[in-house]
């Protein structure tokens, strides 16, 4: 694969376009050499990044966009997810596999893509929306392992 | 997302096979449950062998199918679970909440 491959997708707020991204993800991280399971993780990450996008960043609102970028480089794969809506701030959500949360039905997207990838990084860009980047590395075990956030110095090289 | 419903004494057995995701799967396991519970059919076993993954939508509604047929005096269990559904039952910490069968006769055994 060369240095960098990149595929971006603009989608209205539809949860049915939701699998054209997961399938891109996915049929991306084949493309970067990943392993089945690795490019299933990557690809429910990203799935629920969008979801995030669509539902709380858009509001469902099909007018507004969510702006996928994937960019696949020889050790790495990153997801740039955006979306136009009023942001939020991931730390302050609440864990849902506490006691008290455990019988919510919903709430668990975010567990999900900090468990499925190797850095997730979420930022609100002033009246442009929210942004969340998620990079996958090659050859790491990420399965099941929550990992932290707001910290990612690691962004796959996508301009800011 | 394809469900399949066998009655075994009674217990209802629904085979479901795809994915469970948003606007699709977890639609098809509600109304397929909601039906049951509607019909007096409270004892509910969801075969997830077939099941490839799940997404948040998918899991968070076998959780309001395991609440609405507890309301109802009813029990959802769960049979067979594998490679991504396993995962991401541990990992939400579902594996916990819910009855989990590897075999089906124990999991019919135990209602």
């Amino acid at each position: 694969m060369a240095a960098a491959t990149t595929v971006r997708l603009v989608l209205s707020s539809e949860v049915r376009l939701v699998d054209i991204v997961h399938a891109a993800s996915e049929h991306m991280a084949g493309l970067a050499g990943f392993g089945e399971d690795d490019a299933l993780n990557l690809g429910i990450a990203v799935r629920e990044a969008v979801i995030n996008a669509i539902r709380h960043g858009n509001r469902m609102d099909a007018s507004r966009k969510v702006d996928v970028l994937l960019r696949a480089r020889p050790t790495s794969i990153t997801a740039r997810v955006r979306d136009q809506g009023m942001g939020f701030d991931a730390s302050t959500t609440p864990d849902p596999t506490s006691e008290a949360n455990l019988l919510q039905t919903s709430g668990r997207g975010i567990l999900l893509i900090r468990a499925f990838v190797d850095v997730v990084d979420f930022k609100y860009r002033e009246g442009r929306g929210m942004e969340v980047t998620l990079t996958k590395k090659r050859n790491r075990r990420t399965k099941g392992a929550p990992r932290s956030t707001g910290a990612a110095t690691d962004n796959g090289g996508i301009q800011q | 997302m394809k469900t399949t419903v066998r009655t075994v004494g009674q217990i209802s057995v629904v085979d479901l096979s795809g994915k469970i995701t948003i606007g699709e799967g977890d639609v098809v396991l509600r109304d397929k449950v909601h039906e049951l519970l509607e019909a007096g059919h409270k004892k509910i076993l969801l075969n997830l062998e077939k099941v490839s993954y799940m997404d948040s939508a998918g899991i968070g509604e076998l959780v309001a199918c395991f609440k609405r047929a507890r309301e109802k005096g009813g029990t959802v269990k769960l049979l067979r679970p594998s490679g991504k559904v396993e995962d991401l039952l541990q990992l939400t910490k579902l594996w916990e909440v819910f009855e989990i069968f590897a075999e089906e006769q124990p999991a019919l055994a135990s209602y």
